[in-house]
């Protein structure tokens, strides 16, 4: 009997964390997609830094100085 | 998991950053300097030398083109990451206690100190991401924190919003362009003023930590609470880890602040919870002092903490950090799985 009540609160605690788990997924997917609908209204690109990344590669190729010690 | 400790600064750590490709830690202490370390090896790369006081900030460009840091000498500075030259200086009336880029580097926020005849604020630049680019002296924005000073603040996704983190423990969400609020929530206790704030890797939601001992994660939009942590010690950092769902925070009471009733000093230790269950997982002992800030890898490899005994320690996730899972974890990486095969 104990091993039972036991093993039902461990089923309580394992069916709580399940839900959790797709609670928190379940938003963040949610999220994600309404982050993509706003950049696409805004007209900006999906992410934001790999334009600028572009955008400075000659530059970093043509100073590789580093900080001095 | 394999410590390296960076040996350079020598007085207490105020912040910590990683770049965003992970290969690169900036670290800000009191000892008035900025050091920069590889982070696979720890090998110090160089120095950026100029603040005539405490540094409390730093903040790197997406890009790793710009660093910009903020100081007890009343000034934000911007320099050139790749030969550690000072490329601007914004004075101020008080110190500067926090300093961020939004997401794509063209707009820094800076927050100030409140004292005597001068309110606490939240500061707007426009900054051109090119060292050879003349910087606006002008602020773009003043945001004057009339209630309660700002102790942190950041940009949300979308640069929509900045979100700040008050001394009385309150989260403020203002309007990313005009700086009008839009809300103010108690979040944390009651003047237990809030120690940190950093984000998600998209920055729709993030962490707070406070002095309350708690730290919460938090929804940008609605400002939402989504989750708490509990500790048993006062919060100076918290950060969110990328790949896994985890949260690591710092703190720790100093020798000084501890009562003879309390017996946590002595236990200064970077905490790890899953972020979604709010359990502690685990401890990671190392720092002779308080934790003042903990940094994540974007890349999801390791982490730094920072401390009041002037150290830096860098971690770098071992297998069993990856393997860890929770069944209900497994269960869905699996269902996962099969969904894609």
């Amino acid at each position: 009997e104990d091993e039972e009540r036991i093993s039902s609160a461990d089923v309580a605690v394992v069916e709580a964390r399940r839900r959790l788990l797709n609670e928190f997924y379940a938003w963040r997917a949610a999220q994600e997609e309404e982050l993509d609908e706003e950049r696409a209204v805004l007209g900006l690109p999906e992410d934001p830094v790999a334009e600028l990344l572009e955008k400075t590669k000659p530059a970093e190729a043509a100073a590789d100085g580093g900080a001095k010690e | 998991m394999r410590p390296i400790l960076l040996a350079g600064h020598e007085r207490a750590l105020t912040q910590i950053r990683y770049n965003r490709e992970g290969d690169l830690i900036f670290s800000v202490s009191k000892d008035q300097i900025i050091c920069v370390w590889f982070s696979h090896n720890g090998e110090r790369l160089g120095t950026y030398r100029g603040h005539q006081g405490a540094i409390w900030t730093i903040d790197v460009d997406p890009t790793s083109t710009i660093l910009a840091s903020g100081s007890a000498d009343n000034t934000i500075r911007l320099w050139d990451v790749k030969t550690g030259k000072c490329l601007k200086t914004w004075d101020f009336p008080t110190a500067v206690k926090r300093v961020e880029f939004n997401e794509d580097g063209t707009k820094l926020l800076g927050v100030t100190e409140k004292r005597m005849g001068h309110m606490g604020t939240i500061v707007v630049l426009d900054i051109k991401v090119d060292v050879e680019a003349e910087q606006s002296d002008e602020k773009a924005l003043t945001i004057v924190c009339e209630e309660s000073k700002a102790t942190v603040a950041g940009w949300s996704y979308l640069s929509k919003y900045i979100i700040a983190g008050h001394e009385d423990g309150s989260v403020s969400q203002y309007d990313g362009k005009t700086g009008d609020l839009i809300f103010n929530i108690p979040i944390h206790e009651l003047n237990q003023q809030i120690t940190d704030l950093q984000w998600s890797q998209d920055r729709t939601y993030f962490i707070t930590a406070s002095k309350d001992k708690t730290a919460k994660l938090i929804t940008a939009k609605d400002l939402e609470v989504l989750k708490t942590y509990v500790a048993d010690t006062p919060l100076n950092s918290a950060a969110i880890t990328p790949k896994k769902d985890f949260v690591i925070l710092g703190g720790g009471q100093a020798a000084m602040d501890v009562t003879t009733t309390s017996a946590r000093q002595g236990k200064f230790e970077a905490r790890f919870y899953h972020k979604i269950f709010e359990d502690e997982i685990g401890r990671v002992r190392g720092h002779f002092g308080p934790l003042n800030t903990v940094a994540a890898d974007p890349t999801g490899k390791g982490y730094a903490s920072g401390g009041e005994d002037g150290y830096v320690r860098v971690h770098h996730f071992d297998k069993g950090y990856f393997d860890f899972v929770y069944e209900v974890e497994r269960e869905r990486q699996n269902r996962l799985a099969a969904g894609n095969a």
